[in-house]
């Protein structure tokens, strides 16, 4: 298959803030990502989409520093990050998020979120034992930071409770409220709203919006396509491990390559979702 | 030089003992996806099942009392997988309590056996011989069927993961055992099985190792084990060839550096094999995706 | 005085040894999710290094053999012991904490600890291979001018305030967002990465503070004996302290103790006062094991969270401003209902899976 760039004013070379060129993956004999590239530009929405298997999954987990890409590169805001272990890539403000909810289980709500802010005084030995009252004042802040967020996602109520005996879409506002938390610069959504009733996945849609006018680029993994048209400002398709096509979801709809990767009728039945 | 030929021919012996063992835990490994702590009590148990066989009351020929015990390891094996380790592993996700679990079975075992037979050192009624010269190497008939059992059963079980049903489902589990369950495999019958497969191995590798060793004791197996892990880590841990490799290495290696320093420390040798394994290839030599 | 005395001040004595070692073990497994099927090997350094750097060079003629025979007064090898379950834990993090899995890792560490015993047990002239240590001097004794019984009573105290020093300096740890930080290692070490942080130095943090838990605990050991060999330190003390972990309860410092009352103590002495049967000597002392080990295997089927649960954690009791709970806690796309108790959910969620 050929790519056929349909490319939108959103994506100019001078804004692209995540980038990936020729990127490789293979499992045993199989290749999960065989030379994708993308382009994500500051303080927009981009959606990953495309059938299962397309390697979208495993693309998010190279761009994060999960998995190294057995080729190709993966640029932050300019810096190469390729091959970064996962730590430090978050370190430079790109935080990702898990289709699977993965949230820490022996841990609350709560202390869910307080895990997230990355050097905390209270870390250090040191600090622990000579300057407890830094740590407090840290500790202090950082909460009142956690529960104004908890509110804003409807979790606030359950903020003492374990983590692990959240239903199922409170573990996904969860997983997204902590990497809110993390106050980052560029969020890697995957699957935001897998197998979320369709009143929250409304609510998760305007949580997602607000982002972007928080100055938060996002880039979300989405089978939904209904989702995709209402809050997506640009889309990047994705079939048998490499990029098919990019723009926006009312052009994408009429490519034929991108309808042939869909299987035809079914993209027509989910754009009516 | 004369001493370095003789070294490789106990390689050859210790590489067969290693692999045996290190077969049956890859085996357990590749379908159950986790560690059993307990496989060099296993061993033990097995050696003293033949032991009481042999050297008990009834006085069986050594290499029947083998099998013998092997065969109870087995039974055993696949009544702690039924009652324990199986309900263990389907109800926690997490992956320590089944190996905790498995770290319990270790310290019964051990102290069933310690009370039943007491921690004398024993030995197995065998005949003794001269070794014999088969070419440089200096062996005595017993080391020589030991090799000879290695080399047979790396030969039925390479059968079997090929050529038979059971052994492509076994390896159809290893790889994934959701798609293995989808694909309409019995998987807890293939479970069973291969517990009582390990448990076979574990026993005949105890038996093997206390012949060759010429005693046991309730803890043989338990302080043999480093050597075992050795030889599956760096064959590359899931993977049975790598068991057999990795069992090869660590065999040659142990007894030939015994021909340089004090023999008292060749089984540590293992050891030092194993943290330059883990500096530099930490998955081994033939690493399974998905496993490490 | 009443050898009962004697007896129960030296059961107060392993009780308060036993704790400092839980309060390792369990800063690094009960808090941090590590493995440390070794940890054993880590009171043996700590209690040879006690021993040697306090005994002085071996006496000609004694029939010992050992390295490094310093004359410390007592804290000093205390110390020491701690300091050398330190450095093997830097070897062994660095050696054996690459990227390893948790199961792989066990397997790696177990390991360390049996080659240790053999090589321990074999190269003599290290720590005196299987015979030991055996004539560590009583610390402070000729000081105090104290005889064997009352300098066991005296260095029993002594251990229980030390011990009661290290239990809160473990509470402010496991209490700090550093504790949080490992537990959340401890339930995912991927998410704590993907979060920006470096889990590989919390592990190692996490070994380092447990190690020299383990060294002070093995220490105290040497020095309360005046004695230490192999048999001290087989796989199945590991395993005595995993036990007492988990049968206390996992993840929190109090239900250590409750373990380490209830395991190292009242199991291993109980076998003592049952009749032996007759025709079998020994045999309840083995079957000793095989108790612990089906009690632990009962325990983690029937009460996984252990005697005393891991309670929940309310960093905004105290801190957080008090605010009007705002109206739009009533809108929640999911009407649950908020299980009660977070102790049944931590029962019920472990066996949903």
């Amino acid at each position: 298959m050929s790519v056929t760039p349909v490319t939108t004013p959103a994506v100019t070379a001078t804004n692209v803030v995540l980038s990936g060129r020729g990127l490789h993956k293979s499992f045993g004999g199989n290749r999960a990502v065989n030379g994708a590239d993308l382009d994500v530009s500051e303080g927009t929405i981009t959606a990953l989409i495309g059938p299962n298997g397309a390697g979208k999954s495993t693309v998010v987990n190279l761009i994060s520093g999960l998995l190294p890409p057995d080729a190709g590169e993966v640029r932050l805001a300019g810096e190469d990050v390729s091959g970064w272990p996962s730590h430090r890539i978050a370190q430079r403000g790109l935080i990702r998020t898990f289709q699977l909810s993965r949230e820490l289980q022996g841990l609350t709500v709560l202390e869910n979120l307080l895990v997230t802010p990355i050097a905390q005084k209270g870390e250090a030995l040191v600090n622990i034992f000579l300057r407890p009252r830094a740590v407090r004042r840290e500790e202090r802040a950082n909460v009142e930071r956690a529960v104004e967020i908890l509110r804003d996602y409807g979790l606030y109520h359950v903020r003492d409770n374990w983590a692990r005996a959240l239903s199922g879409g409170q573990k996904r506002l969860l997983e997204l409220a902590r990497a809110v938390m993390a106050q980052p610069r560029i969020l890697l959504l995957d699957e935001p709203m897998a197998g979320v009733n369709p009143a929250l996945v409304d609510q998760i849609g305007d949580h997602i919006l607000k982002l972007r006018t928080d100055g938060i680029t996002v880039l979300m993994i989405e089978h939904n396509l209904g989702v995709v048209e209402r809050i997506c400002d640009h889309v990047i398709v994705m079939a048998e491990g490499r990029t098919l096509a990019t723009g926006r979801m009312s052009d994408l709809r009429d490519n034929p390559e991108v309808v042939h990767a869909y299987l035809g009728g079914v993209l027509d039945a989910r754009l009516d979702s | 030089m004369h001493q370095f030929w003789l070294a490789v021919g106990f390689g050859l012996v210790t590489a067969s003992v290693i692999a045996v063992a290190a077969v049956g835990l890859s085996l357990q490994f590749g379908i159950t996806n986790y560690i059993n702590f307990a496989y060099g009590d296993f061993m033990a148990l097995g050696a003293y099942f033949a032991w009481e066989l042999n050297a008990g009351f009834l006085h069986w020929n050594i290499w029947v009392a083998m099998v013998a015990g092997a065969l109870l390891v087995g039974v055993f094996a696949v009544l702690v997988n039924q009652f324990v380790l199986g309900p263990f592993a389907r109800r926690f996700e997490k992956i320590f309590y089944v190996l905790i679990v498995t770290f319990a079975l270790s310290l019964i075992i051990l102290s069933l056996v310690t009370s039943i037979w007491g921690a004398d050192v024993r030995r197995f009624n065998m005949p003794s011989e001269n070794p014999l010269h088969i070419g440089p190497f200096l062996l005595s008939v017993d080391q020589l069927i030991v090799i000879g059992i290695g080399l047979v059963l790396m030969v039925v079980v390479h059968l079997l993961l090929t050529m038979t049903r059971l052994g492509k489902s076994m390896r159809a589990m290893s790889d994934s055992t959701t798609l293995a369950m989808t694909s309409g495999i019995d998987t807890r019958m293939v479970t069973t099985v291969t517990w009582f497969l390990t448990g076979i191995l574990s026993g005949l590798a105890g038996v093997v190792l206390g012949i060759t060793a010429a005693s046991i004791v309730p803890s043989f197996g338990e302080t043999f084990l480093f050597v075992i892990f050795a030889a599956v880590i760096v064959g590359g841990v899931g993977s049975v060839y790598g068991a057999i490799l990795g069992a090869v290495i660590i065999g040659m290696v142990t007894e030939i550096s015994a021909v340089f320093i004090n023999p008292a420390y060749k089984l540590d040798t293992s050891f030092v094999v194993l943290i330059l394994v883990l500096l530099f290839r930490p998955s081994g030599i033939f690493a399974r995706v998905g496993k490490a | 005085m009443a050898p009962i005395l004697y007896y129960g001040f030296t059961l107060l004595f392993f009780f308060a040894a036993y704790c400092v070692l839980g309060w390792g073990l369990n800063l690094q497994f009960g808090e941090s999710g590590i493995l440390n099927f070794a940890y054993i090997a880590f009171v043996a350094i700590g209690a040879y290094i006690a021993g040697v750097t306090s005994s002085g060079p071996p006496l000609p003629g004694s029939g010992q053999s050992y390295v490094l025979g310093a004359t410390l007064p007592f804290p000093l090898g205390l110390l020491a012991g701690g300091v050398a379950s330190c450095l093997l834990a830097v070897l062994v993090a660095f050696i054996a904490f690459r990227r390893l899995r948790s199961d792989y890792l066990a397997m790696v560490l177990i390991s360390i600890s049996l080659v240790m015993y053999d090589f321990i047990n074999n190269y003599v002239p290290l720590f005196d291979g299987a015979d030991g240590l055996n004539s560590v001097p009583m610390p402070l004794a000729s000081t105090l001018g104290l005889n064997a019984n009352s300098f066991l009573i005296f260095f029993a105290v002594l251990t229980v305030v030390i011990g009661a020093f290290m239990w809160l300096i473990m509470s402010r740890i496991t209490r700090s967002p550093l504790g949080r930080t490992l537990r959340a290692i401890r339930d995912d070490p991927d998410v704590v990465s993907a979060l920006g942080k470096n889990v590989f130095r919390y592990q190692l943090t996490a070994m380092l503070i447990g190690a020299f838990y383990a060294g002070i605990g093995g220490g105290l050991i040497v020095e309360f004996s005046s004695s230490f060999n192999t048999s001290a330190w087989t796989v199945p003390e590991t395993f005595i302290i995993f036990a007492a972990l988990i049968i206390g309860g996992l993840g929190n410092n109090v239900g250590v103790m409750v373990g380490a009352f209830v395991v190292p103590v009242l199991f291993t002495q109980l076998p003592k006062f049952i009749p032996d049967i007759p025709g079998h000597p020994g045999l309840i002392l083995n079957l000793e094991g095989a108790v612990i080990g089906v009690l632990l295997i009962l325990t983690m089927w029937f009460r996984p969270q252990g005697i005393i649960p891991e309670r929940v954690r309310r960093p905004d009791r105290f801190l957080a401003r008090r605010t009007v709970a705002a109206p739009a806690d009533a809108i929640d796309a999911d009407q649950v209902d908020a299980t009660a108790s977070p102790e049944a959910a931590a029962v019920d969620a472990e066996t949903v899976r």
